[in-house]
C-alpha cells in the first residue's frame, strides 16, 4: 500500500518537475503579432481593467479643465455664435470664425506656438491638428481626442506611444502664472520652488562671496 | 618652493574632481546649445558641436558617464565611513557632513565681514565649501533621475504618467541653471578672485597647501592635526613646476570657457523659458 502512495508521489512530482521545463502551455494559443507589438495592457498606466475597457485611458491630464472667458472678439454676437462659443466638442471647431480663411493659426494661437516642438523640431500646428476643418480636440472622432490621440498622433513619431505618455502636456501654460496654480499645479509649485532656491541661493552666496573678498582686500592686515 | 605643504587632497579626490570638470563643462556646453536653441548664439555652439542631434547625443552619453561617477563616488564615500564607530565619524571634525557647528561659524563670519567679530576658527571644511559639496551631490541626482526619465519617455510613461514629463523638464533645466550659476559665479570667485585665492586656489590639482595657508585658513584643522600628531606625516613635496603650469593653464582654460558660457547665457537669458 505505500509503495503505491510512494510510486503516485513520485509521479506527480516528476510530472510537476516536468512542467517547468516545457513551453507554456498558453504560448501555443498566441496571437499572430510579432514580439514586438505587444499587448496595449502592458505599456499602459491605468486601472488595470484592459480587456475590457482596452481603448479607454485613464483621467490622466494634469490640466485642471474649467470654463474661462475666452476672448469673444473674432465671434458674431448671435444666437448661433453663442452656441458655439465652447468649442471644445465641435467637428470643425473654428466654425462661425469671421474671416476665417484669411486668417493664420498663430494670430489667435500664439502662445501655442513657443512650446518644444514647435521651437524644436518644426512641427506645424497641421502635423497634428489636421487639415481643415480642424476639429475640436474632444470631438468624439478627432484624432486628438484623448481615447486616441497617443496613436493615430503621438504614435507618428513617438513609437510605441501610450496615452499615458499622450498625457505630456505640449502646449503647456506659463508655468509661473498665477492661472498655472489652478490649471496645472504641479508645475506651478515646482516653477516656483526652483525659482526660489535659485534666487535664493544666489542672493545669498553672491554677497557672501564678495563681502569675503573685501574683507579680505581691506581688511587683511588689521586682524594679524 | 621650499615651504612646508601640507596634504589636503588624495589623488581619488582630485580625480573626481576632474571629473567633474570636464564632464560638467561639457554638459553645460551641450546643454545651453539646446536651451538656447532659439537664439544665433545657441545656433552656433549647436554648429560647433556638431548639430542638434550631435550635441543632444553628446549629452546623454555624458550624462550616463556622470551617473556612473556618482555611482562610484557614493561607493567611495560608503568606504570613508568608520563603520565601527558611524555616528563619530559622521560628525567628527574629519567630516563634510554640515553639523552645528558650521552654523556658527556662519554667524561669526558674517559679524566678521563687519567687524563685529574674529573670523571663525574654521576647521578641515569650512561651511561654505560644505555647501559647495553637498548642492552638487544632491544635484546630480536631480539632474539624473529628470534626464534618464526624458532619455526613454516612452519608457517611463509606462510607470508614471506622461505630464510628469512636462515638470521633469522644467526640474531638468532650473537644476541646471541653479548649478551652472551656483559654479561658474560662486565657486569660481571663491576659486580664482578671492583675494587668498587669486589667482587660483591651487589645492585642488596639487593636492597640498601651503603651512601658512593652512595656519590662516583653516586654524582649527591646523590645532587638530597638531594634536593627533598627524602634522609631520601630513607634510608633502611641492608639486613639480612643469605639472603647476600644466594645471594653471587647465585650470584657466576651464574658467575661461565657463565664462564665456556665463556671459552668453546672462546676454541670452531672456530667451530662456524654463519649460
Amino acid at each position: 500500500m505505500i509503495t503505491i502512495y510512494r510510486t503516485i508521489a513520485w509521479i506527480i512530482s516528476f510530472a510537476l518537475l516536468s512542467m517547468l521545463l516545457l513551453p507554456a502551455s498558453s504560448l501555443g494559443q498566441g496571437e499572430e503579432v510579432t514580439s514586438y507589438i505587444s499587448r496595449y495592457g502592458q505599456n499602459e498606466v491605468s486601472t488595470g481593467y484592459y480587456e475590457k475597457y482596452e481603448v479607454r485611458p485613464g483621467n490622466q491630464s494634469p490640466l485642471v479643465r474649467k470654463f474661462r472667458s475666452i476672448d469673444r472678439e473674432p465671434f458674431a454676437y448671435s444666437s448661433t455664435a453663442a452656441l458655439i462659443r465652447i468649442r471644445s466638442r465641435l467637428a470643425d471647431s473654428h466654425r462661425g470664425i469671421k474671416f476665417y480663411n484669411n486668417r493664420r493659426c498663430e494670430e489667435c494661437h500664439i502662445n501655442e506656438t513657443h512650446d518644444i516642438h514647435t521651437v524644436r523640431e518644426n512641427i506645424t500646428c497641421r502635423q497634428c491638428h489636421g487639415p481643415e476643418p480642424i476639429a475640436s480636440i474632444d470631438h468624439y472622432y478627432s484624432p486628438l481626442n484623448p481615447i486616441r490621440r497617443h496613436a493615430y498622433v503621438c504614435a507618428k513619431c513617438h513609437e510605441g506611444a501610450s496615452a499615458s505618455f499622450a498625457s505630456y502636456v505640449v502646449h503647456e501654460p506659463a508655468a509661473g502664472a498665477i492661472s498655472t496654480r489652478s490649471s496645472f499645479p504641479a508645475m506651478y509649485y515646482s516653477y516656483w520652488f526652483m525659482l526660489a532656491l535659485l534666487a535664493g541661493t544666489l542672493a545669498f552666496f553672491i554677497p557672501h562671496s564678495l563681502l569675503m573678498g573685501l574683507r579680505e582686500l581691506f581688511g587683511k592686515k588689521k586682524d594679524k | 618652493m621650499q615651504k612646508t605643504r601640507i596634504k589636503r587632497f588624495s589623488i581619488l579626490d582630485r580625480g573626481f574632481h576632474l571629473f567633474l570638470i570636464l564632464t560638467f563643462l561639457t554638459q553645460t556646453a551641450t546643454g545651453f546649445s539646446r536651451l538656447f536653441f532659439s537664439t544665433g548664439w545657441g545656433k552656433s555652439l549647436n554648429s560647433v558641436l556638431g548639430g542638434y542631434q550631435t550635441t543632444t547625443l553628446i549629452h546623454k552619453w555624458v550624462g550616463v558617464l556622470m551617473i556612473w561617477g556618482f555611482i562610484f563616488h557614493t561607493l567611495y564615500l560608503l568606504t570613508r565611513i568608520d563603520w565601527k564607530n558611524p555616528w563619530a565619524s559622521l560628525f567628527g571634525p574629519d567630516s563634510i557632513v554640515p553639523n552645528f557647528k558650521d552654523v556658527k561659524h556662519l554667524w561669526q563670519r558674517i559679524l566678521w565681514f563687519f567687524g563685529l567679530g574674529s573670523p571663525p576658527r574654521i576647521g578641515r571644511w569650512a561651511y561654505w565649501e560644505k555647501f559647495d559639496y553637498w548642492a552638487v551631490y544632491w544635484g546630480m541626482p536631480l539632474l539624473a533621475i529628470t534626464g534618464l526619465a526624458l532619455m526613454y519617455p516612452i519608457f517611463t510613461s509606462r510607470y508614471v504618467p506622461g505630464w510628469t514629463l512636462n515638470i521633469a523638464v522644467l526640474l531638468h533645466r532650473a537644476e541646471a541653471i541653479l548649478a551652472v550659476s551656483y559654479i561658474f559665479i560662486v565657486h569660481f570667485f571663491v576659486g580664482h578672485l578671492r583675494p587668498s585665492s587669486f589667482p587660483m586656489n591651487e589645492a585642488m590639482f596639487s593636492g597640498s597647501i601651503p603651512m601658512e595657508e593652512l595656519k590662516e585658513e583653516k586654524p582649527a584643522w591646523h590645532d587638530q592635526l597638531k594634536n593627533e600628531g598627524k602634522l609631520e606625516t601630513s607634510k608633502v613635496r611641492a608639486p613639480s613646476f612643469l605639472y603647476k603650469i600644466i594645471y594653471f593653464i587647465f585650470g584657466y582654460a576651464a574658467l575661461g570657457f565657463g565664462v564665456y558660457l556665463l556671459i552668453n547665457g546672462i546676454i541670452y537669458s531672456r530667451y530662456i523659458t524654463l519649460h
